[in-house]
């Protein structure tokens, strides 16, 4: 055995360090400081769900202001006042919104909302625990980051608006209060959010880690583990390895803005003759420190979403997970390599110039393992047996999308394609394909399918299908164009496309883009909607709506704290027996041992168990021999 | 049923105990992301060197950080032995270690640096890095001082020796590290100064 | 059970529709005080602030959602009609099946039509010499990727639609193949060390900025980015840039050129780039503030800015700028440099145009560049230069 011993299922009840023997439910230890999984996952969700629906909103203000750069719109002055003179917004609040709308989507929707949600759920459901090895820990994750995100969005209340260096910060922008009126007391915020949403991501991180090596039931061995978990298990090292590099970085930036140090600050000469006393810093060091997290961060993202997938499309297609091994591995593979290609953020920062040929090796090296999944995937549907579920059907997106971002990687991996991709269009068509449209439809996959295990009801799948297709033809419309537009050389966070004669071909894109993206926008509230329609009136759900093999399906469909009931099931097989042939059904769950399976078992079920592989031999002969009489 | 609950509960530390380790990681991620920044900082370019000699008195520091750790090691030692009087004496004792290793840091910090024409706002930003790794480490040995007294604290108590254990092993873990990334920090200065 | 949603989902709807249209009214209201409020001074010329328009798009939003409402509807009872009647509802499965089919055929056109249409609006081809192997290198890997993206979504989007479900059919219990495994891990990762290799070369060649033997001397730009404009900086007959540095920044000396270093006397300010066609150019890049970027996408040429950390490229433009208008068929074609690192709240405009000329064209037009050593420096700087000790050159020691 390795060293990640199987801890016995001790039933985990809630942190207990001060001896209070009793535990009444109040709504403020139920719905608010709840130490429970299940109610604190439900908390990730709608907070999550919420600052999408902010950032989204953001993103609209800023393409209504690409789509008619000339017009003024008098209801946005009424709206934003002093953001948007004249009915125009602001050529700094534009890049204020495209900041925070980044920041958001980046770390507090995707990273916060998507991770936090499916890790603090599927973990311990996934894996036979009662609650999370520290569940007080887990509740002060969720606090800090809801702190987080106020503190965020409050910096749209300070007089010169939020941090508007865009959602990377690169100092000497970011560091100097007069360079920009976002960097004033907006980035001071931002820099406090950052750190407070920081701290929860480790906080989770670790009980994630930890919850999954020590406390899985019992047979629950790793190979048994659904892909989510494994991916989401993953997810939790890279995090918890690379966040606290960006604190780092964080925290001399802080030192370079209020205390005069020249960390990162170098020959500044402000408003052409304000010469500043900064000497001998270096922009790039932060720039380093950034994409350390950066890039690993990018995968934070896809990689919950990734194994969500996996583990819909496994379900719906009624087949297992093709190669199951590969997909771990590929994850393992993914989780490495990421910390080794940051600098392809930084091909063209004037970085030395043989360190970019290594990068851009190590970069072109991580698109195998991504490309094996895809073709896994793509495998798993084959022959399969598909339900169109709207989970399913957002799995499905989340390939097609994952497909069409990922090649794009390969031209912005090659650092000579780089020096004219790098800051255009092709790069926000680039990343929105790969995190904003295949993570988040990863993320939506998860909460279709899941839905009925958080609120016990279950959602309207037509609605669904609804909210599906406008959003992943919205998506595509929105983003595809956008790659001609970086290969005409349009750089990103642009406020207008006026000024540049050249430019002025897109205009009209633009408007088109715009209104896609309005379109898609529109299309969330039939999310929305149905989100809460269902959590109170949608169609009550049974214990296995899905006829899923893991065993979240187990439990009862009303919550209790400690989540089975009795005894923790045991698990005896991995989770994707879907369509064995013999079995008297399309799915057996991991807990029915393979003595009760008699008819279905596989030589291959017994790799690393000889006397179950001598008794399935034996069984088998008697069985052919019994033929043979007949 | 409630308190069979909670009776498995105390049992089930292990997983705490590996949260712990999975901290350490982390907070060793961060030290080594800013001594890394150090070392490309440095390297930018050959003007950047670090322009003084590193006190006398972090070797003292540093000898009361490892003595500190050897009596904690003893307080672990007793406390496994059962004998919670030398326990309580030697957390007492690493405590108070920790309490001088605060002052002498404090002390270089406030006095002797600035005294010798290093200040935390420079141009030289390595030698602001001394600052940071000072503070960002001060503010460890602050988490870790807290620990030992609750497990000092606990001690008190006499609460059950498996808690009693576990939280002497919490507290170790955390000191000893502390420790270790010290001895590292300073060791690392040593390296690159001048 | 179908007819008790029936009933509360429409009440929903209703509810949320009374919610948005008193809410609109209320916005109207709002509108109309704070506008008064505002727009008193300029007349009651702008009396359309947006409102009725917002309001109708609103409107039209609502009534979208209950027609959406109103389908959905008459598709539930249909569905209970088609029950109590015995017969199978509709098969959800098949739809979305053949949905799938669709979108790919429909997808599959739209994408041919952006590649034929926006296709056609990128960039021409690299007027510089370099330039010309990254687009070499830029199709090979579209061609790769297109083949890729192409069999990858039809092979998706038929699965999708050949294996719908269906209740007779089990999924094929496969759970590996590790030959087929091995052959797509190796497969991308031979394609992809294909282009590494390729890849790693190109930029190689292009960031090995070093001026070969026997080869002419580049000439030297200095291009200093700062909020929010570029600065130019010519040598002058001595071919050679004098030292800055920052610390000389003044109102008149705007890029703290140093005027002890005999090699700056006759450096030249310049509005325009224009450069020399087939010659080497190294461009030497500064920043002032913040971080910008020399973005020449025409060139295939682009680097950061950075304050503190001077960089430079070395190109060599192939086509001249009066060669690109004939070629384009755009009369007023220019070269253009653009900031490609956020910058600031003018970010979207820091423009300067470049020129390509011909040799003697350059030779001329440079014969006419002012010096930065104007007479007012000149006076300013002969008292003002007894009293500053002048810092060394940062240039040199970054460099
Ligand atoms: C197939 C593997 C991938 C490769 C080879 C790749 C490569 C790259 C490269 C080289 C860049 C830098 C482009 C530039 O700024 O010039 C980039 C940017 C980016 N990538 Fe990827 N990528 C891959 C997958 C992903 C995934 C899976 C995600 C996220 C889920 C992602 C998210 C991003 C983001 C957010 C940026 C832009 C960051 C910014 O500048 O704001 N990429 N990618
Ligand atoms: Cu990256
Ligand atoms: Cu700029």
């Amino acid at each position: 055995m390795s060293t990640l011993s199987v801890q016995d299922h001790g039933v985990v009840h809630h942190e207990d360090d001060h001896g209070q023997h009793h535990h009444k439910a109040t709504f403020l230890n139920t719905y608010v400081f709840s130490q429970d999984h299940k109610m604190i996952a439900k908390q990730f969700l709608i907070t999550g769900i919420t600052m999408a629906f902010i950032a989204m909103i953001l993103s609209v203000l800023f393409r209504i202001q690409l789509a008619y750069p000339e017009k003024s719109f008098p209801l946005m002055e009424t709206l934003l006042g002093r953001f948007a003179p004249g009915g125009r917004l602001d050529s700094n609040f534009y890049l204020a919104l495209v900041t925070i709308h980044g920041t958001i989507m980046v770390f507090f929707v995707l990273t916060a909302g998507l991770s936090g949600t499916f890790a603090n759920l599927l973990i311990p459901l996934q894996l036979g625990v009662r609650d999370m090895a520290s569940p007080f820990m887990n509740m002060l994750s969720y606090w800090f980051f809801f702190l987080a995100s106020v503190i965020m969005l409050s910096s749209f209340l300070v007089q010169k608006g939020p941090a508007s260096g865009g959602w990377t910060i690169y100092p000497p922008l970011s560091a100097l209060p007069k360079a920009m009126p976002g960097s004033g007391m907006g980035m001071t915020l931002w820099l406090i959010s950052m750190v407070l949403f920081i701290a929860s991501q480790l906080m989770a991180g670790i009980n994630y880690v930890s919850t999954i090596l020590n406390m899985r039931t019992k047979g629950m061995d790793l190979w048994k583990m659904p892909l989510s978990v494994w991916a989401l298990f993953l997810t939790a090292i890279l995090g918890v390895l690379s966040f606290p590099v960006l604190v780092a970085g964080v925290v001399l930036l802080i030192f370079d803005r209020s205390f005069g140090t020249s960390f990162y600050l170098s020959d500044i000469v402000l408003n052409g003759t304000q010469v500043q006393p900064y000497e001998g810093g270096s922009p790039i060091l932060f720039q380093h420190l950034f994409w350390f997290l950066g890039h690993p961060e990018v995968y934070i993202v896809i990689m919950p979403a990734m194994g969500i997938s996996s583990e819909v499309m496994s379900v719906n297609s009624r087949k297992p997970i093709f190669g199951y091994h590969a997909m771990v591995y590929s994850l393992i593979g993914i989780t490495v390599l990421s910390f080794i290609v940051w600098g392809h953020h930084m091909f063209v920062t004037g970085m030395n110039p043989f360190l970019g040929g290594v990068f851009m090796i190590t970069t072109l090296i991580i698109a195998v393992p991504s490309a094996v999944k895809t073709f896994n995937w793509l495998a798993t549907l084959w022959r399969g047996n598909i339900r169109f579920t709207s989970a399913m059907l957002f799995a499905i997106g989340m390939v097609s999308f994952f497909i069409s971002g990922g090649l794009t990687g390969i031209f912005l991996g090659n650092a000579a394609l780089d020096i004219n991709l790098h800051d255009t269009y092709f790069v926000v068509a680039h990343f929105h394909l790969v995190m904003g449209s295949a993570a988040i439809f990863g993320m939506l996959a998860g909460v279709y399918h899941w839905f009925p295990k958080m609120f016990g009801r279950m959602m309207d799948e037509r609605l669904g299908y609804l909210h599906f297709w406008l959003t992943f033809i919205g998506a595509y419309l929105v983003f595809f164009p956008m790659h001609f537009m970086g290969l005409d050389g349009v750089p990103r966070r642009y406020y207008a496309f006026t000024e540049f004669e050249s430019m002025k071909q897109w205009l009209s894109v633009n408007t088109f883009i715009t209104w896609a993206a309005i379109m898609s926008a529109v299309a969330q509230v039939a999310f929305l909607f149905n989100f809460i329609h269902s959590i109170f009136w949608g169609k009550k759900a049974p214990q296995n709506p899905w006829h899923s093999n893991t065993l979240e399906w187990t439990t009862p469909v009303e919550h209790l704290h400690g989540n089975w009931p009795g005894e923790i099931p045991t698990v005896y097989r991995w989770p994707y027996d879907y369509s064995k042939p013999g079995a008297e059904e399309d799915f057996i769950p991991q807990t029915v041992p393979l003595s009760q399976t008699m008819s279905s078992n596989l030589p291959h079920d017994f790799e690393d168990n000889p006397t179950g592989l001598e008794e399935h031999t034996k069984w088998a002969n008697t069985q052919k021999s019994n033929e043979e009489v007949k | 049923m409630m308190s069979q609950l909670q009776q498995e509960d105390r049992l089930n530390l292990a997983p705490k105990k590996f949260n712990m380790w999975i901290f350490i990681f982390t907070s060793f991620m961060f030290f080594a992301a800013l001594t890394s920044g150090f070392i490309v900082y440095i390297g930018g370019t050959k003007a950047h060197t670090m322009g003084m000699k590193l006190p006398d008195i972090f070797l003292y520091s540093t000898a009361v950080m490892v003595l500190s750790s050897v009596t904690l090691f003893m307080a672990s030692r007793a406390a496994k032995a059962l004998q919670y009087g030398r326990q309580r004496l030697y957390l007492l004792l690493t405590i108070l270690l920790g309490v001088a290793f605060f002052a002498i840091q404090v002390y270089a910090w406030l006095i002797l640096l600035p005294g010798m024409g290093v200040y935390f706002s420079n141009p030289n930003a390595t030698q602001s890095f001394v600052y940071v790794f000072i503070w960002m480490h001060l503010l460890h040995i602050l988490a870790g001082l807290l620990l030992l007294g609750n497990t000092l604290w606990r001690c008190y108590r006499s609460i059950e020796q498996v808690r009693n254990l576990y939280s002497m092993q919490m507290s170790s873990i955390f000191w000893h590290f502390v420790d270790i990334i010290w001895i590292y920090l300073y060791v690392f200065l040593l390296l690159n100064q001048q | 059970m179908g007819f008790k949603n029936l009933i509360s989902s429409k009440k929903i709807l209703s509810l949320l529709a009374v919610f948005m249209l008193l809410g609109t009214s209320m916005l109207f209201a709002q509108g109309t005080e704070s506008a008064g409020a505002t727009a008193s001074p300029a007349a009651d010329a702008v009396k359309d602030n947006g409102l009725a328009t917002a309001g109708y798009y609103i409107l039209l939003f609502l009534i979208v959602c209950f027609v959406i409402g109103i389908v959905g509807k008459i598709l539930r009872v249909f569905d209970l009609t088609q029950q109590i009647q015995g017969k199978e509802p509709i098969n959800w499965n098949n739809v979305m099946g053949i949905c799938c089919l669709i979108f790919l055929i429909a997808g599959g056109y739209a994408a041919y039509w952006e590649f034929k249409v926006h296709g056609a609006m990128i960039l021409p081809d690299a007027a510089s010499e370099h330039g010309v192997k990254i687009d070499e290198m830029f199709w090979t890997t579209t061609v790769l990727t297109m083949i890729v993206f192409v069999i990858t979504q039809i092979l998706l989007f038929t699965f999708l639609f050949r294996y719908r479900y269906n209740a007779k059919r089990r999924g094929h219990f496969l759970p590996h193949n590790n030959t087929i495994e091995k052959v797509w891990t190796i497969a991308p990762a031979i394609v992809l060390t294909i282009l590494v290799i390729f890849g790693f070369f190109t930029w190689q060649k292009i960031t090995d900025n070093v001026d070969a033997k026997g080869e002419p001397a580049s000439i030297n730009i200095d291009i200093t980015g700062h909020q929010f404009a570029w600065e130019l900086r010519y040598p002058g007959k001595d071919a050679r840039l004098g030292a800055t540095n920052y610390k000389l920044v003044t109102g008149i000396n705007k890029l703290g050129i140093n005027f002890k270093d005999k090699y700056s006397y006759d450096d030249l300010q310049a509005d325009t780039m224009v450069i020399p066609v087939r010659k080497s150019i190294r461009l030497n890049i500064h920043a002032q503030d913040v971080i910008h970027s020399v973005y020449m996408p025409h060139f295939r040429v682009q680097l950061n800015a950075v304050p503190g950390l001077p960089t430079f490229f070395k190109f060599k433009p192939t086509i001249t700028t009066a060669e690109m208008r004939i070629k384009l068929n755009k009369p007023n074609f220019e070269y253009e440099i653009l900031c490609n690192k956020i910058c600031g709240g003018q970010h979207y405009n820091m423009k300067k145009i470049v020129r390509v000329v011909t040799e003697a064209e350059y030779q001329g037009w440079i014969a006419q560049q002012k010096p930065y050593l104007t007479d007012k420096v000149k006076k300013s700087l002969n008292f003002a230069a007894e009293k500053k000790e002048v810092q060394p050159n940062r240039l040199a020691l970054n460099n």
